[in-house]
């Protein structure tokens, strides 16, 4: 094997990365939360940190989210920088006073006197039965907020590149991973990479309908275009947004002035949510070159079920992203 | 302030114009009205009038020069200061605001049926979506002509994109139409693909000629025609010394009165007459369906003098079925009179159903014709030729015309054309019938 | 430099509000230094009495709580700590600022809404922020401060230990309302403070009241708040809030002691807002007695009589104090008054330090680049 052959790890070791060779670069970043020392993380993402770092630097908290995010933030003001790790980003709504109310708007109450360079990361999505309360998909939640960014890798690679750019970042950035994808494995170089926030990957090209989407449900984008292209002879153009603040309006912009119809994807509720920014966006920005209007493909309207048949059946899928492409295209 | 001159639309088919002659120079005041241009079209030379006063500022297109359609031409400064601009005049189009009814196959019919209403009446208000509304502007299509394929009768991109394919099919709708059948094409894509025709003309050897509008336009859409549609031909031979016999009498009692029938006014009025019995004979090809049209129009070709650079239009006897055979015949010399001198309107040569071509005057005994879309036939008559007949058993010398009829095999079928062409030799050898 | 403490277990409880004896000055603390404190003390007074006047004049607006009567516990508190102790109080902050160093124009301007103002008119009255001065806030959020300073101690111990490889040698105080002693968040911030040794002082600025709902309707164990921090593994004293030497005195010894330790505390300092909780308070839940009771034993005019009895001002100097302080005051109104409104593109200004889509980046308010200079 040649020293450039790109090597595949899992998305959770591509994580692991990114915090080690930041942390290795600069000593003002450490990492905060639950199970991330002692227990190695609660799911590994933070395996053997310890041992390299040490408890000042790997920290393992009670189950307070509220307060250490809060302290996290103190920190983060003093110039530290901090990555705050939920367990599971449904557990940061106890933290929604210190996350929303603090972070985000520091900088713009003490008028740039105190900004707030933290990353707040954990799982984003339905795990796997684990009923209402643990299955929140926060983007939309919390999107709404300016003042703090937004990042949601689809996989490996971008999972370690934006991860990167956030602990650099000096605004605060909330990181929203997958557990279903932590498994999953990608291509990743040895060679240090950063991606930028802002600039959303163009996943498949197409002529006939934009599919914007961001984080899993990026996949089941792929997985509808290809059944697409080979059952209905429709071509999509998959675009990951990678960030969904600052969102990439310009790729996406430009997909729909080619394609002239657009799905969006987002698994959150489709109501008040970044699935229906976008297709606010979109129909400012491409108003005349709509064929018809924005479809959405989000989580059905209802808590999250514990039962496993309906909760596939709420969450967005292949299927249901292909429907709602054919509809676009006044193909249904 | 300026006015822009654009290339106006001067027909329903025009996508270019020649700028023949200028009448102003820089400098010149017009008047609203003022005809300041020739310009020759797809189909004829057309006279450019002006729509405000003011000085001719700027002349951008010299003569002789081909633009597009929207093309600024020239500046006209009307003297005013304001700030608002005015809208530049725009050529008004002459197309039917009527629009092919027939049902979106996958959708709903009664639904269709309202939306479809709705759009005809409420005109503006029509649904499209936005880049469809974009791409119609663009390619000047009539969204008017255009049968939304999308909910409640939405014209969306598809359908646009179709109408620009079949560009003629679409933008010079039939008026009139009553009727439309869908049949079962497979709806979506079909026909997406296909590109505009490019146009192009053989060079001779050892000269060129630069291509007129009309040249172009003709060499376009022939070119299109034999490439789309799937021509096959069926020909005839009429007996035609009924019709030269009832002529030669009419023209004879009705010559105080300023008739000269010719035996082409005569098939003219056969052709329409036989269409009664024949609807898919007066028919489009629609893309996804088929358009029986209600009205029957004939267009007749009429070849043009050299002096006035050639070529060939076909104006069109509006409902020739119910006209009387005086009443075309003088519609007919007309049309073709103003055609080779002053030039025909748009709207004079549009809406044909059907088209005839005669070269009888040149003697020819045969020859076959290619279809002028949208039209689905064309019939190439050649002359009245004395020829040996049979009749009742006997040899003798009769008048014989060989009528050719090209069709489109999309539309009609073979024992339609020739059932067709047997009503029209019926008409014109018991031509009375012709008169009623 | 070392100096004789109080131990605190011979000053912490003391009897609270009302006239007292006069008493003497600290010791080894230079007299023009008290003078100092005294100064600061009355320019609180007199700048909360002018904002009260400037809201009613409408020319401060949204929420307004002003710290009449609360006075020795920010000044007191400020001189038993060093400037780069970093410091975080919720919303009634003004006397914290002006303790801490900021200028009267600046934190006043911030409540016109002027870009002169320490936020640029972005924060308003609850949101004094002065990083020159290591104030990380006014914050609007009942107890959410808490868990903020919890983490500035966190980040001071983490330079000094981790980064620079020394010992912790910095202390946070971080105050509190008694309001705020049932907020969630600060069981949050107290149990991590306990539990990472973090040198975090939590001063309960007890006024008795969390807006209209007395300590005893809202607080268990109101009589005895030491509890709470029993709780949580770490000392607390009660301090009487209206005698600047006891503030002093005591919270010198006590963040001395948490410094060396590198430890939390708790404090229950004892003291009482003479105006309501914010402008449109009409103190209906409590008797003018009660209100006549604590006036009667003003820190202002405590201090004044022991500064007097020692011989280090006069009358005289104490009027011209007075008159000084009211010409500064003045002086800020007039500034502030005079001061541009931001400019609406300020409005896409630091909310985000890099510079994206309609966001400008961010810069420093006019008050730091100034000290800049």
């Amino acid at each position: 094997m040649s020293a450039t052959a790109v090597r595949e790890i899992e998305f959770r070791d591509a994580l692991r990365e990114a915090m080690s060779e930041e942390m290795r670069r600069d000593p003002k970043v450490f990492l905060l939360g639950e199970e991330v020392a002692e227990y190695d993380g609660a799911y590994k993402v933070s395996k053997g940190m310890l041992a390299e770092f040490g408890p000042r630097r790997i920290i393992d908290t009670p189950i307070s989210e509220n307060g250490f995010a809060g302290l996290g933030i103190g920190a983060a003001m003093m110039g530290l920088r901090p990555i705050v790790e939920f367990m599971s980003w449904s557990f940061s709504l106890v933290a929604a006073d210190q996350i929303l109310n603090n972070a985000p708007k520091m900088l713009y109450m003490s008028g740039g006197q105190f900004g707030c360079p933290i990353v707040f990361r954990g799982n984003d999505g339905a795990g796997g039965q684990l009923g209402s309360t643990h299955s929140w998909c926060v983007e939309s939640l919390y999107a709404n907020v300016p003042g703090l960014k937004m990042a949601i890798p689809s996989n490996p690679y971008d999972a370690k590149g934006l991860l990167k750019t956030a602990i650099r970042d000096a605004d605060p950035v909330f990181f929203l991973e997958s557990e279903r994808m932590l498994s999953m494995k990608g291509e990743v170089p040895e060679e240090e990479y950063l991606i930028p926030f802002g600039q959303a990957a163009i996943r498949r090209t197409g002529e006939d309908c934009t599919i914007v989407s961001f984080g899993r449900p990026v996949h089941f984008a792929m997985e509808a275009a290809e059944t697409l292209a080979a059952e209905d002879g429709i071509e999509c153009e998959v675009i990951d947004g990678r960030t969904i603040r600052p969102l990439d309006l310009d790729t996406i912009v430009a997909s729909v002035r080619k394609t002239n119809r657009c799905v969006v994807v987002d698994q959150s509720w489709s109501f008040a949510s970044v699935g229906s920014e976008v297709a606010a966006q979109i129909s400012e920005h491409c108003f005349d070159d709509l064929d018809n209007h924005v479809h959405r493909v989000h989580a059905d309207d209802v808590p999250a079920p514990y039962a496993s048949n309906l909760e596939q059946e709420m969450l967005p899928n292949p299927r249901k992203i292909r429907s709602a492409v054919l509809s676009a295209c006044y193909r249904a | 302030m300026a006015i822009e001159l654009t290339m106006p639309r001067l027909s329903d088919t025009m996508e270019s114009g020649t700028i023949i002659k200028w009448n102003v120079k820089e400098g010149d005041a017009v008047s609203a009205g003022d005809v300041v241009a020739d310009v020759e079209t797809d189909k004829a030379t057309m006279e450019m009038q002006v729509y405000d006063d003011g000085t001719v500022s700027r002349i951008v297109v010299p003569e002789g020069k081909t633009v597009a359609v929207g093309t600024l031409i020239a500046v006209i400064d009307d003297g005013e200061e304001s700030a608002a601009a005015p809208a530049a005049p725009a050529a008004t189009s002459t197309a039917a605001a009527s629009t092919a009814s027939a049902p979106p196959p996958a959708a709903p019919a009664p639904a269709a049926s309202v939306s479809r209403g709705a759009a005809i009446d409420a005109g503006p208000r029509m649904r499209v979506s936005p880049v469809a509304r974009r791409l119609a502007d663009e390619h000047r299509i009539d969204l008017a002509s255009i049968e939304g394929s999308g909910p409640a009768g939405r014209i969306v991109k598809q359908d646009v994109l179709g109408a620009i394919e079949n560009r003629t099919a679409a933008a010079a709708p039939p008026t009139r139409i009553e009727t439309a059948v869908a049949l079962p094409v497979p709806a979506a894509r079909a026909g997406i693909a296909a590109s505009t025709t490019a146009l192009s003309a053989a060079g001779r050897p050892g000269s060129e000629v630069a291509l007129s509008g009309m040249r172009q336009t003709i060499a376009r859409r022939l070119v299109e025609s034999k490439n789309t549609i799937p021509h096959y031909q069926v020909t005839v031979r009429i007996d035609m010394d009924p019709v030269l016999a009832l002529r030669k009498d009419l023209n004879a009692q009705l010559a105080t009165q300023g008739v000269k029938l010719s035996v082409n006014d005569f098939i003219v009025r056969g052709c329409a007459v036989a269409m009664a019995e024949h609807p898919f004979m007066n028919a489009s090809w629609a893309g996804d369906r088929i358009l029986l049209h209600g009205a029957v129009n004939i267009g007749v070709a009429v070849a043009l003098s050299a002096e006035r650079g050639g070529g060939l239009v076909v104006p069109t006897i509006r409902d020739a079925d119910r006209k009387s055979l005086r009443w075309i015949s003088e519609e007919t010399r007309e049309l073709a009179e103003k055609a080779r001198t002053k030039g025909l309107s748009a709207e004079e040569m549009s809406d044909s159903t059907f088209t005839i071509s005669n070269l009888g005057m040149f003697g020819v005994e045969h020859f076959t014709a290619v279809i002028n879309p949208p039209n689905s036939a064309i019939l190439a008559c050649g002359a009245a030729l004395e020829q040996p007949v049979v009749r009742n058993g006997v040899l003798a010398v009769g008048h014989e015309m060989q009528a050719t009829l090209s069709l489109d095999h999309r539309v009609i079928d073979g024992a339609m054309g020739a059932a067709w062409l047997g009503t029209l030799k019926d008409l014109l050898e018991h031509p009375a019938t012709l008169l009623v | 430099m070392t100096k004789t403490i109080p131990t605190i277990s011979s000053t912490s409880i003391r009897s609270h509000g009302g006239a007292r004896a006069s008493r003497s000055l600290p010791a080894g603390v230079p007299p023009d230094t008290i003078v100092k404190w005294f100064r600061d003390m009355l320019l609180i007074r007199e700048f909360e009495v002018r904002t009260m006047q400037a809201y009613q004049e409408k020319k401060i607006g949204g929420f307004c709580h002003v710290y009449i009567g609360q006075e020795a516990v920010a000044v007191g508190c400020t001189a038993a700590i060093r400037p780069d102790d970093p410091m975080i109080t919720a919303y009634r902050d003004h006397g914290h600022a002006l303790a801490r160093g900021m200028s009267s124009r600046h934190c006043m301007a911030e409540m016109f809404g002027k870009i002169g103002g320490c936020a640029k008119g972005k924060g308003g009255s609850m949101h004094m922020f002065d990083r020159a001065n290591n104030l990380f806030g006014g914050h609007g959020i009942v107890g959410a401060q808490t868990a903020v300073g919890t983490g500035l101690a966190f980040a001071t111990k983490y330079e000094d230990e981790v980064i620079n490889g020394g010992r912790s040698d910095r202390v946070t105080l971080c105050f509190l309302g008694d309001g705020a002693l049932n907020q969630g968040v600060l069981h949050e911030a107290m149990n991590l403070a306990g539990l990472f040794d973090l040198p975090v002082i939590f001063v309960v600025e007890n006024n008795g009241y969390s807006m209209g709902t007395a300590i005893e309707r809202g607080t268990t164990m109101a009589h005895d708040l030491s509890v709470k921090a029993a709780a949580y593994g770490f000392d607390a004293i009660e301090v009487d809030g209206m005698d600047l030497i006891a503030v002093y005195e005591d919270m010198k010894a006590f963040c001395d002691s948490c410094r060396a330790a590198s430890r939390p505390g708790f404090v229950d300092m004892k003291t009482y807002r003479y105006k309501g909780h914010s402008m449109s308070d009409p103190r209906k839940y409590r008797t003018r007695e009660e209100e006549e009771h604590f006036e009667s034993g003003d820190p202002i005019g405590k201090l004044r009589d022991v500064l007097l009895s020692a011989g280090v001002l006069d009358e005289a100097a104490v009027a011209a104090m007075q008159k000084e302080v009211r010409a500064e005051v003045k002086d800020a109104l007039q500034w502030s008054e005079e001061s541009p409104a931001p400019g609406i593109d300020e409005l896409y200004h630091d909310v985000y330090v890099e510079r994206w889509g309609p966001y400008t980046g961010t810069s420093l308010p006019e008050m730091l680049r100034e000290e800049k200079r």
